[in-house]
């Protein structure tokens, strides 16, 4: 017989009691869980929620809390920040949960673009287009171009709040020297390169395919540099057609040429960015370059500060023979963004919190993490950095790119945005083949 | 009425939410405001979706494979653990450690053992179709031997002595004692262990999210998976909702089909029939 | 087969038989292996562990790793599995045992209703009724709570409960019943007095079974809950995939550390739970 008891078996009384006792003990226990679950809801008169992703670098954000709760912005407006630090894999689907339940954090952290724009449908952002306005210290405190880029539809529902993140093709000096390399300019050039890593048994590039964001950045470049920023704009503002461009397909082949030569070695879809896998293998020597966002300089100074210090190399992506793209054109996120809640119980509070992004303090604090400030008076800053020689590289690589554009699963919907990266994922596996892979990719609306 | 509370609360916290679920699969919500009735489009939507042909495709497939893995293992250890010895008491103690682990415990102790450049196997196994899909279902395996093991071995020892002296006399060997008695002397064993294990394999899920995330590309996108990402990746919650209108479908009939197998139903009448 | 003379063999099973006692060794390596790499990689130092091979012992054994876990939230988020896993069995036994009672005494359309209810219950995936049950818990001001986690988690563990109990119940002869109908005993008092005394075997049965519910819940806190508060072990040891990164051997003591505890319960009292889970078995 199925879930029977095999040992039935005659007990005392005293095990009734103790069960009941137990039993009202549990009642009261819940009781009081429900009294401790909501406390910490939205709408209490001072705490500021802010929801931020967990990373190596949230000490900036954590320090200008700690500055603002102590400030007399603070007390004016009555309110303290409260920071959430939501690990980082699961921080979009966190925020879209918590955004639907009366949990709602009363400030959050974005990419701008696709990533809020399901809120700002759903009114629950608060528009910040006057407020910048009328606020001298938000409207002249960053670069007009950022700022904008986190607008929607002309309307600015953010404000910069790290640093600027291009993807950058980083490399590790110690082997280039070993190997008497020097950072190439065009695709030839870098295929080149290939073949003499592979022969002296260097992966050429790590990549953490577990992620598949990284994967996605060799498509962005490898479509801009083959044919222009165009390409990817047509596709941004909804028209599916535009992945049948030629310069897809041909990315795409690219890619898999790439993967067939080994350029990636063989590991590479088990392998993780965020869990700090691909930068490990990156500064031992086993790769010898990475194709990431300029955040890789602090993610490296966190976790191997001497290989940050002085074996980290960086170059812009090269040309491709034949293409269409400048290699002056950029990749990446322009910066992430503080968007308020339109439900939250202290806007005052919120809104100053959000002013402590233009001050100098907070840009020197980005600087100290090895980012690059947004704000307008950054360039000036720079020098302290811990690595002027970067910092400033980046700042001109943003400054003269002719186009900036914002990394695929951002700019898109996150309804497009997850199929795209299955896609991606496929292409990079072996899973799909070019072809099949912009069939795909022109299927989805 | 004393069942009142507990059938509210069921009704409540279980069955209110499926019944929501079939609602939801009619409407369009992104997790933000209130869900938009939409007709049949989530319906059409996965009628012609390739992947979840697939996905159904690799939840049979893991549910045979673990089902069949698991049985083998538990039966023979289990037969085996029922015999009095010292050492197999000390050894079934042993056996049994992997279940005390949670689920996801077990999940990340193997994510870091297949680890590529941290492990124990310096391969990439997860990231080929094969590797991934075995590394599920031995991981599923290694958390539910244990388990079932302890099922076949309370079995075995039910079985009456008699049978096998009787056997003995007639000059039966062990290998034959163990096809002619054994066996079919465990066939209710052997169908309350398949029944947890067929409806436990279908929520596979952390381990799939946290060794594969459905990987490669899509070919270890179980069911569960690919209702999580329609829902907590893509936030079309409609859709997830239709997708799992459609798994409890599923789960509904294989149970139906179980019951009629081994006469779950019958249990009403235990003691009407003595 | 040569003939024996059967007199002499006191038990089939005690012959000694190599085929499966070299099959049981080979599952003990299978068993074993895994759980001494995880030990050992645990205690290597983790600039060490890149590249090295997680079965050669540590060379400099170090417990800087379960030191970083312990700082992390590890005893908080073991204190929350407990009292989720505490709240769960109380709840399952307050609502089961009546209604077991119930659908195995009364004969009524009702009764047997409600347990055809629990017996398709054992079939619904707790996966697919997130979305709505997500809903639910934000309408309701639960969501972050870990009231979230528990209630769900309590119905969910319900069907198997009820059956465990219904067949333990049809156990008690209906002599007793009668006996003490005679005695002039009400129905609180047959429940007090003779059912819960007679049906230890199969609370307890329901009891680990519950408790184990909330040990391995994942899916529910996952996305119920999001801030540490009322973040349990399974997402504490998952968020830890993120938080500690390439730090190997810090998430391998996570594990190890979550499994202490349940260890030292499995070794006082051993018999109670392999007997409890026999009888999720059945006979």
């Amino acid at each position: 017989m199925l879930f029977m008891d095999p040992n039935t078996s005659n007990g005392g009384r005293t095990f009734s009691r103790r069960w009941v006792l137990g039993a009202g003990a549990t009642t009261l226990l819940t009781t009081g869980l429900t009294a401790c679950g909501s406390s910490d809801s939205t709408g209490d008169s001072g705490t500021v929620t802010a929801f931020v992703y967990g990373d190596d670098a949230v000490k900036v954000q954590v320090k200008a809390v700690t500055r603002f709760n102590a400030s007399a912005a603070a007390k004016k407006a009555k309110g303290k920040i409260k920071l959430e630090k939501v690990p980082g894999a699961e921080y979009p689907a966190k925020l879209r949960t918590a955004m639907g339940s009366p949990n709602a954090p009363d400030v959050f952290f974005n990419w701008g673009g696709g990533s809020i724009k399901a809120y700002q449908e759903a009114n629950q952002l608060v528009d910040l287009t006057d407020t910048i306005k009328s606020d001298p210290v938000l409207s002249g405190g960053f670069l007009p171009s950022v700022l904008a880029a986190g607008a929607l539809k002309g309307k600015n529902y953010g404000i910069p709040m790290r640093g600027m993140q291009p993807v950058i093709l980083f490399y590790n000096k110690t082997v280039f020297a070993a190997h008497k390399l020097q950072p190439p300019t065009t695709w030839a050039g870098l295929l080149d390169i290939n073949k003499k890593l592979k022969a002296a048994g260097i992966t050429p590039f790590a990549l953490g395919g577990a992620d598949i964001w990284p994967e996605l950045m060799w498509l962005e470049y490898l479509v801009d540099r083959i044919g222009g920023p165009s390409v990817f704009d047509k596709i941004k503002n909804g028209d599916a057609s535009g992945w049948g461009d030629p310069a897809v397909l041909k990315a795409a082949e690219t890619v898999k040429q790439l993967i067939d030569d080994g350029a990636f070695g063989k590991g590479f879809s088990s392998v993780s960015y965020v869990n700090g896998g691909a930068p490990a293998v990156f500064a031992k020597g086993k790769a010898a370059m990475h194709l990431m966002g300029s955040w890789e300089y602090s993610t490296q100074l966190g976790k191997f500060p001497d290989f940050a210090k002085s074996n980290l190399g960086w170059f812009a992506f090269p040309k491709y023979e034949g293409g269409a793209g400048d290699i002056r054109n950029v990749v990446g996120n322009p910066t992430n963004y503080w968007s308020v809640n339109a439900r939250t119980g202290n806007k005052d509070a919120a809104i100053a919190f959000l002013r402590d992004c233009a001050s100098e303090a907070y840009a020197k604090d980005l600087v100290a993490n090895g980012d690059i400030p947004t704000t307008s008076n950054a360039e000036k800053l720079l020098d302290s950095s811990p690595n002027p020689e970067f910092a400033k590289f980046q700042y001109q690589l943003v400054q003269q790119a002719p186009a900036f554009t914002l990394s695929w699963d951002q700019a898109v919907d996150p309804d497009v945005s997850t199929p795209m990266l299955t896609e991606i994922n496929k292409l990079f596996v072996g899973k799909s083949s070019p072809e099949q892979f912009v069939a795909a990719l022109k299927g989805l609306k | 009425m004393w069942a009142v509370p507990g059938v509210l609360f069921f009704v409540f916290f279980a069955v209110a939410p499926m019944v929501l679920a079939v609602y939801l699969s009619f409407t369009t919500w992104n997790g933000l405001g209130n869900p938009k009735p939409v007709g049949l489009a989530n319906w059409q939507k996965l009628l012609h979706d390739s992947r979840l042909t697939q996905s159904l495709t690799v939840t049979v497939l893991l549910t045979v494979t673990s089902w069949a893995f698991q049985t083998v293992v538990s039966l023979l250890l289990g037969v085996w653990a029922a015999g009095r010895q010292r050492n197999r008491a000390v050894l079934s103690a042993i056996f049994f450690v992997p279940f005390l682990l949670s689920s996801t415990a077990i999940a990340l102790l193997f994510y870091a053992l297949l680890d590529p450049n941290f492990g124990v196997i310096h391969q990439d196994t997860l990231g080929s179709t094969s590797g991934a899909f075995l590394a599920i279902v031995f991981v599923g395996g290694w958390q539910f031997i244990p388990f079932h093991t302890l099922i076949y071995q309370g079995g075995a020892r039910q079985i009456p002595e008699v049978l096998y002296q009787a056997a003995a006399i007639d000059g039966a060997g062990r290998y034959r004692q163990f096809f002619s008695i054994t066996l079919p002397q465990l066939r209710n064993t052997a169908t309350t262990s398949s029944v947890l294990m067929i409806v436990g394999s279908l929520t596979y899920f952390e381990t799939v999210l946290i060794l594969t995330q459905g990987g490669p590309g899509t070919d270890t996108a179980i069911l569960p998976y690919l209702m999580y990402e329609a829902g907590f990746k893509s936030y079309d919650f409609g859709y997830a909702s239709a997708i799992a209108t459609f798994l409890v479908v599923i789960a509904t009939a294989l149970s139906l089909v179980l019951v009629r197998l081994t006469g779950f139903g019958a249990m009403r009448s235990t003691r009407e029939g003595m | 087969m040569p003939e024996q003379p059967t007199r002499r063999r006191r038990h089939w099973t005690r012959r000694p038989n190599p085929v499966a006692g070299l099959g049981s060794l080979l599952w003990l390596a299978v068993v074993i292996v895994p759980i001494y790499a995880m030990i050992s990689a645990s205690l290597t130092r983790q600039d060490k562990a890149l590249g090295n091979n997680a079965l050669k012992p540590p060379t400099d054994p170090t417990f800087a790793n379960y030191n970083t876990v312990l700082h992390n939230g590890f005893g908080h988020f073991l204190a929350n599995t407990a009292l989720v896993a505490a709240a769960v069995v109380g709840i399952v036994l307050v609502l089961c045992v009546p209604l077991a009672y119930v659908a195995v005494r009364t004969r009524t359309v009702w009764s047997s209703a409600a347990f055809r209810l629990f017996l398709m219950g054992v079939a619904i995936p707790a996966q697919a009724v997130v979305v709505p049950l997500y809903l639910m818990i934000a309408k309701l001001d639960l969501y972050d709570s870990l009231l979230a986690v528990i209630l769900p988690t309590a119905a969910f563990a319900m069907p198997v409960s009820v059956l465990i109990l219904t067949g333990t119940l049809r156990d008690i002869s209906e002599d007793l019943y009668e006996a003490m109908a005679l005695d002039g005993a009400s129905a609180t008092r047959m429940l007090f007095q003779l059912v819960i005394p007679m049906t230890k075997g199969g609370i307890s049965t329901v009891v680990i079974y519950a408790a184990l519910q909330a040990w391995n819940g994942f899916l529910f806190p996952l996305i119920f809950t999001q801030s540490d508060g009322p973040r349990v072990l399974t997402l504490g040891l998952f968020n830890y995939v993120s938080q500690f990164g390439v730090n190997i051997p810090a998430l391998l003591a996570s594990v190890v550390l979550s499994g202490i505890p349940i260890f030292a319960v499995y070794l006082v009292a051993r018999r109670a739970l392999v007997g409890g889970l026999m009888g999720v078995g059945g006979k």
